[in-house]
């Protein structure tokens, strides 16, 4: 299988003020097509900046971080921006657009790749329903549930044929029912089209239900497991 | 992204404050309406003076008068300057050996009174050789009621339209066949005094509508060369009206050498070239002032769209996270603010024309009934003016375009700042 994520000795240190904060201090994994990945952590380990950087939304600070092949860090702006419409981002607070509905919502990352209008909405619809809210597409994201609005996320994410989708504790702000069905729809996702997974999550239960773990604690992985 | 999704995106953004966006739509109306309004009055008046000037001042005439040098407004025909060299009703002779001349006469005018019925109303009281003023301005010194005499008695009196019916409603001060008193106060006596003399109307002019640099006035009332010169006691003449045997540019020129040369640079000489000349400098000299007045209003409507962009960015900052992190180039980050800004200056700059142009009308209107019922004697000048506002298409599209880009200089700043957020920083503000 291809390795299509892969970091090495990635670091990456903040300024919180005027204190350097080593958020990663060298991390080493790969991620092959297809995969499903759990990253396990309390909060303040650094998954989510790891996320970050494997998301292309910002730059190691030492290290190189890998997109098939291709160090980020020799990217330009408009290469980056390129790179992040392979990507599907899942976010713990769904980040919808709150004046469009649903449907609009997803269409906007397709607009912003720059497709037809007709193919846009048809590919939208196609993947509301797929997610299963074909009846409330043309709800803005204040009339929907936290699970519902996590939904049109991941078919926002997935519109755009992605790479990879990367998933920020996308159940930590809804409902343990909403989140159990986001589960499996993500499961779903990765079996069924074969769409790589990366997952960060505090949570143990929901970890253990993807294909592979890995376990972080300040800024380092400590443990690697296959499920 | 395509340009048509960005103007809609930004459209949508637009939509969702639209007080906001309204009050700062306003700034720019505003603006573009006090440029619109104030220079298409200008340009109406400038069309109306120039054409009533036209009117009442030949092309193939030039005015002579005491002064030295300029033409209207330095020192020529309005207030002069004493030199001690006057003007004589026989200079006319010295006038009429130039080449190129036709014939010239002299004017004597005095601010003076007509008494009528015991009713007293302020004129103009203006000598002139009938049969060549009646030549040289020969459509407008027409007879509307009455006869002007070619050779006429020394008591022959012909009065302007006003003169006859100076309230506009057919109640006339005096019509033809009437004998009315002529006054005028004589300052260079001791004690000053009034001479009076009576005279009989045998005419009353057609509207002229204008005032006349030389020509006719509807205010004032005319009396023979010859009789003005025994009742004012003086040769001296207040300008000598020169016919030119055709409008060239070139025989304006050498005769008006010629005249200057011939009383050693002591006069004026003013053709209606000249005039239109200064009056159309002088116009645009105002219509920039007028300009730059409203402008400076854009300018703090421009104020006001760069401090809105400022808050609305801050507000989306997270907004434009998602956007970066959905793959939007930084570019087209700074293209979406920036066409909010073009919509925001299109809307106000057409919402502003519009307004500005109904504002003139508005004006003109107004213009035109004050000059009937205010009675003044500036109202009276302009009651027979109307004026027609202008909207040239140079005016229309320099407000388009100057509205749409102070909207976009102003906004430049705010959206650049947009496009160079960082997506995680962006995606993490609160």
């Amino acid at each position: 299988m291809a390795t299509i994520v892969q970091a090495v000795n990635l670091k990456k240190t903040y300024l919180l003020g005027k204190v350097p904060v080593e958020a990663l201090r060298g991390v080493n994994l790969k991620v092959e097509n297809g995969d499903f990945l759990a990253v396990l952590g309390p909060s303040g380990s650094g998954k989510s900046t790891l996320l970050n950087l494997i998301g292309a939304l910002d730059k190691p600070t030492e290290g190189k971080m890998l997109i098939e092949g291709v160090d980020v860090s020799t990217l330009n702006d408009n290469q980056l921006a390129d790179l992040r419409r392979r990507i599907g981002f899942v976010f713990q607070f769904f980040n919808l657009i709150p004046r469009f509905t649903a449907r609009v919502n997803v269409e906007l990352s397709m607009a912003i790749s720059g497709l037809a209008k007709a193919e846009r909405r048809k590919r939208a619809e196609d993947l509301l329903a797929t997610v299963g809210l074909k009846e409330r597409m043309n709800h803005k994201p204040t009339e929907l549930s936290g699970g519902e609005q996590q939904r049109v996320a991941i078919a926002r994410a997935l519109v755009n044929n992605p790479k990879f989708l990367l998933m920020d504790e996308p159940t930590g702000n809804i409902d343990s029912k909403a989140a159990s069905d986001i589960l499996r729809l993500v499961k779903g996702v990765n079996e069924e089209k074969g769409v790589t997974i990366i997952m960060v999550t505090h949570d143990q239960r929901l970890a253990s239900q993807a294909k592979r773990m890995v376990q972080m604690f300040d800024g380092l992985i400590i443990q690697e497991k296959v499920n | 992204m395509k340009a048509g999704d960005i103007f809609s995106y930004s459209f949508s953004a637009i939509r969702l404050r639209k007080l906001r966006a309204g009050l700062t739509t306003l700034g720019v109306v505003i603006g573009i309406a006090a440029i619109v309004a104030l220079l298409s009055i200008t340009q109406g008046l400038q069309n109306t003076i120039t054409v009533q000037l036209q009117k009442g001042f030949a092309t193939d005439t030039l005015i002579v008068s005491t002064g030295r040098g300029g033409g209207l407004g330095t020192e020529g025909a309005m207030g002069a300057v004493d030199s001690g060299f006057k003007l004589l009703v026989n200079d006319t002779q010295t006038i009429n050996e130039i080449e190129n001349v036709e014939m010239s006469m002299a004017i004597i005018q005095k601010v003076g009174y007509v008494k009528f019925d015991e009713r007293v109303r302020t004129t103009t009281i203006v000598g002139v050789d009938f049969a060549k003023y009646a030549n040289i301005y020969s459509s407008t010194f027409v007879n509307e009621t009455g006869e002007i005499p070619l050779n006429p008695e020394n008591e022959t009196v012909v009065v302007g339209k006003r003169v006859s019916d100076p309230w506009k409603n057919g109640t006339l001060l005096c019509n033809v066949n009437d004998t009315v008193e002529i006054i005028w106060t004589n300052p260079t006596a001791r004690p000053p005094k009034n001479e009076t003399y009576t005279g009989h109307v045998t005419a009353v002019l057609k509207e002229v509508g204008g005032f006349g640099v030389g020509g006719p006035s509807d205010s004032s009332v005319y009396i023979p060369i010859s009789q003005a010169q025994s009742f004012f006691g003086t040769d001296e003449c207040d300008m000598i009206i020169v016919k030119l045997e055709n409008d060239d540019e070139a025989t304006i020129e050498s005769v008006s050498e010629a005249i200057s040369n011939a009383f050693s640079e002591q006069v004026s000489v003013m053709s209606s070239t000249a005039v239109l000349n200064i009056l159309s400098s002088v116009f645009s000299i105002i219509e920039l002032f007028l300009a730059g007045i409203a402008a400076i209003s854009l300018l703090v409507a421009g104020i006001g769209i760069m401090n809105i962009m400022i808050v609305s960015l801050m507000e989306r900052t997270r907004e434009i996270g998602i956007l970066k992190a959905l793959g939007m180039k930084s570019r087209t980050v700074l293209l979406v603010f920036l066409s909010e800004s073009v919509i925001i200056g299109l809307i106000g700059a057409a919402i502003g024309i519009a307004s500005g142009w109904g504002l003139a009308n508005v004006v003109a209107i107004a213009f035109r009934g004050g000059g009937t019922f205010i009675g003044n004697q500036a109202a009276r000048t302009a009651g027979g003016m109307t004026i027609t506002p202008v909207l040239t298409p140079m005016v229309f599209l320099g407000a388009l375009a100057f509205g749409v880009g102070v909207s976009v200089v102003f906004a430049l700043y705010p959206a650049w700042r947009a496009s160079k957020l960082k997506p995680v920083e962006a995606l993490r503000y609160e």
